[in-house]
């Protein structure tokens, strides 16, 4: 999806179609003056609510800031500090990590849960009343419910495992390192493996039901159906909901938060946790900000692409679903 | 290679009339183990939490553990609201659960309600109209999407702090359209656009006021994009964990429940009990709006 245009102005106004009222020109001005006057005030709050504080925060990130003193100007300081610290580096390599496994996790399950939910079969709506719960709950609860569920002591994880004779002592998974990052991996997974079957399964219902059809009579095969009817149309979702999970990955606080506070040692401190140590915990805002900005530049560099995709899908979109 | 004769007059009706084969046993076979597990997979934490929640904390510690509690009480959900009969666990943490509860569904109210009138109406304006800066606008509404809250709060902590605003709920309403506003006006903008601007011509013909339009002929037509966007957000708002527990000391459920942590009484079935409580306003939510809330993500996230 890289080889064409970049997001710009110019290529989303080729896409931009809306009723253009012309010819009635008295009308037409009132129309435009209506519209912009609808248009302004939340535009404003946007622009004052995030253009504001990220211009903030881009300043804070060459200052040296206390919350209540001068805060002089460093220049470059904070930046290389920040990226010559074996501690950013470190949470940087397990953000990438958590992202990767996160987004592998929550996208096979959510297709795997949406293919499922596609077939017929009795309790089908129950099952997918069952789709909507774990996204329904906040990635705090998500957290604390995963904590509690994988302990070592009260844990019905470990509890399962052991009746299987899977374990022979309970496990605790939060103590170690890779165990750990794995465990919060999977509880965050818990909860996107869900909005990403709600959105892949929203995509199947659309295929139009004489295409499969139509390519049984034409004499393919199960597997063929699946790799050239529903492959095809599930692409563009499917870019959606990679994009989505990626830079939901790269953003998780809250599980973190709830689940190991970072710990043990700094075996789960994403970036995310990071920022909001330096800041709010060590009031290093300078430094801060400048985690802030490097975690938001690589979550805007990849929603950049999520944007320009949502372009494109509307036209695809357009025509099909509505 | 089909001979006329097995031509069936739907595939969904020769499904029953064909004898089931060895394949089509193991589909199903296939199927329903595939539903179960699914089905733990979701149920599970779920189901560990709620039993938690009525259980006592001895029984907890049983191998092998008991998957229905033995002697339920409600003892946990009484400590969560303060009045049980043990003073030791009643701590002015517990107590906070109904004032959380309630500024919660205050707060996420407003958002929801704000947004849909600010938004509403930037949204229809966004879809109906063309005029100066209509694109650029847009577009920065769209990137405005992808800038991350959780790396902008500073300023916002620095703002409230000065302007006293901070442990207030206007800090978490006015803070929640920051990332509320661009996806509402974006959800909205989508609904209307599926609307036909005929209807609302016709009414100009005959003389009625671009607004009273607005409000008597497209906001009807629009409600379930309007619902839909409103669920949305007021889930959003009530999930919200961040921006609640840097900008506020525990006004909402979120940090809150962050916070059992650090109790000395802590008692795991006892937040068990406090997250049961909170979980539910969402879960209500999300599977009785189920049609509107699927609606709104698909719209928001592929359209």
């Amino acid at each position: 999806m890289s080889e064409e245009e970049p997001l710009d102005v110019a290529a989303s106004e080729a896409a931009w179609h809306m009723p253009v009222r012309t010819g009635r020109s008295r009308l037409a001005a009132a129309d435009r003056r209506f519209g912009m006057l609808l248009a302004i005030p939340a535009t404003l709050i946007v622009l004052l609510l995030v253009g504001g504080p990220s211009l903030q925060t881009f300043i804070y990130s060459f200052q040296k800031v206390s919350f209540n003193g001068p805060t002089p100007f460093v220049g470059l300081d904070n930046y290389v500090r920040v990226l010559n610290s074996d501690e950013f580096r470190e949470s940087f390599r397990i953000t990438t990590l958590y992202a990767a496994g996160f987004v592998l996790i929550s996208t096979t399950l959510g297709l795997a849960f949406a293919l499922l939910l596609n077939e017929r079969f009795r309790g089908r709506g129950i099952a997918r009343t069952l789709l909507i719960v774990p996204w329904a709950a906040p990635w705090l609860m998500v957290g604390i419910m995963w904590k509690w569920f994988i302990d070592a002591d009260v844990g019905m994880l470990n509890g399962l495992l052991y009746q299987f004779g899977l374990i022979h002592d309970y496990v605790p998974y939060l103590a170690t390192p890779n165990s750990a990052l794995l465990a919060t991996i999977v509880a965050a997974a818990w909860r996107q493996a869900s909005l990403s079957g709600l959105l892949f399964l929203a995509a199947l219902q659309t295929i139009p039901p004489d295409l499969p059809e139509a390519a049984t009579v034409d004499g393919a095969s199960t597997w063929q159906r699946f790799r050239y009817v529903t492959v095809p149309w599930m692409r563009p979702v499917l870019m959606v909901v990679l994009v989505t999970n990626v830079i939901f990955g790269f953003l998780q606080f809250d599980v973190i938060y709830a689940m190991t506070q970072g710990g043990p040692g700094n075996a789960t401190t994403l970036l995310s946790i990071l920022l909001y140590r330096q800041i709010f915990q060590f009031s290093n805002v300078g430094i801060g900000s400048a985690i802030a900005v490097i975690l938001g530049l690589v979550a805007f560099g990849v929603g950049l692409i999520f944007v320009k995709f949502l372009y494109r899908s509307e036209s695809v979109y357009g025509r099909t679903a509505e | 290679m089909t001979r006329l004769a097995d031509i069936r007059p739907s595939p969904a009706q020769t499904r029953h009339r064909t004898p089931l084969s060895r394949r089509r046993i193991g589909r199903t076979v296939v199927i329903y183990v595939s539903v179960a597990l699914f089905a733990a997979w979701v149920v599970l934490p779920l189901w560990f939490t709620a039993m938690s929640s009525i259980s006592q904390p001895a029984e907890m510690v049983a191998r092998p553990p008991h998957w229905i509690p033995q002697r339920p009480t409600l003892e946990n959900f009484q400590a969560v609201f303060g009045s049980a009969s043990k003073a030791s666990n009643t701590s002015d943490q517990n107590a906070r659960i109904v004032s959380a509860l309630a500024w919660s569904l205050i707060i996420g109210i407003s958002v929801a309600a704000l947004n849909l009138l600010i938004g509403g109406l930037a949204g229809y304006g966004y879809s109906r109209f063309r005029f100066r800066g209509s694109r650029s606008g847009y577009v920065f509404l769209l990137v405005s999407r992808v800038v991350p809250a959780i790396a902008i709060i500073t300023p916002f902590f620095v703002a409230f702090r000065v302007t006293g605003l901070i442990n207030t709920p206007f800090a978490l309403i006015f803070s929640y359209l920051l990332f509320t506003l661009p996806l509402s006006i974006w959800l909205l903008r989508s609904y209307f656009d599926a609307l036909s601007p005929e209807i609302e011509e016709a009414a100009m013909v005959d003389g009625a006021s671009r607004l009273r339009i607005l409000w008597i002929i497209v906001a009807p037509l629009a409600a379930p994009g309007l619902i839909a966007t409103g669920l949305l957000v007021f889930l959003e708002a009530w999930s919200e964990f961040f921006y609640a527990n840097v900008l506020t000391s525990q006004l909402t459920v979120p940090p809150l429940l962050a916070s059992y942590n650090s109790l000395q009484t802590f008692s795991w079935n006892t937040l068990a009990a406090a997250t049961v409580l909170s979980l539910i306003p969402p879960v209500l939510i999300a599977v009785v709006f189920q049609r509107y809330v699927v609606s709104g993500l698909s719209h928001g996230a592929l359209k």
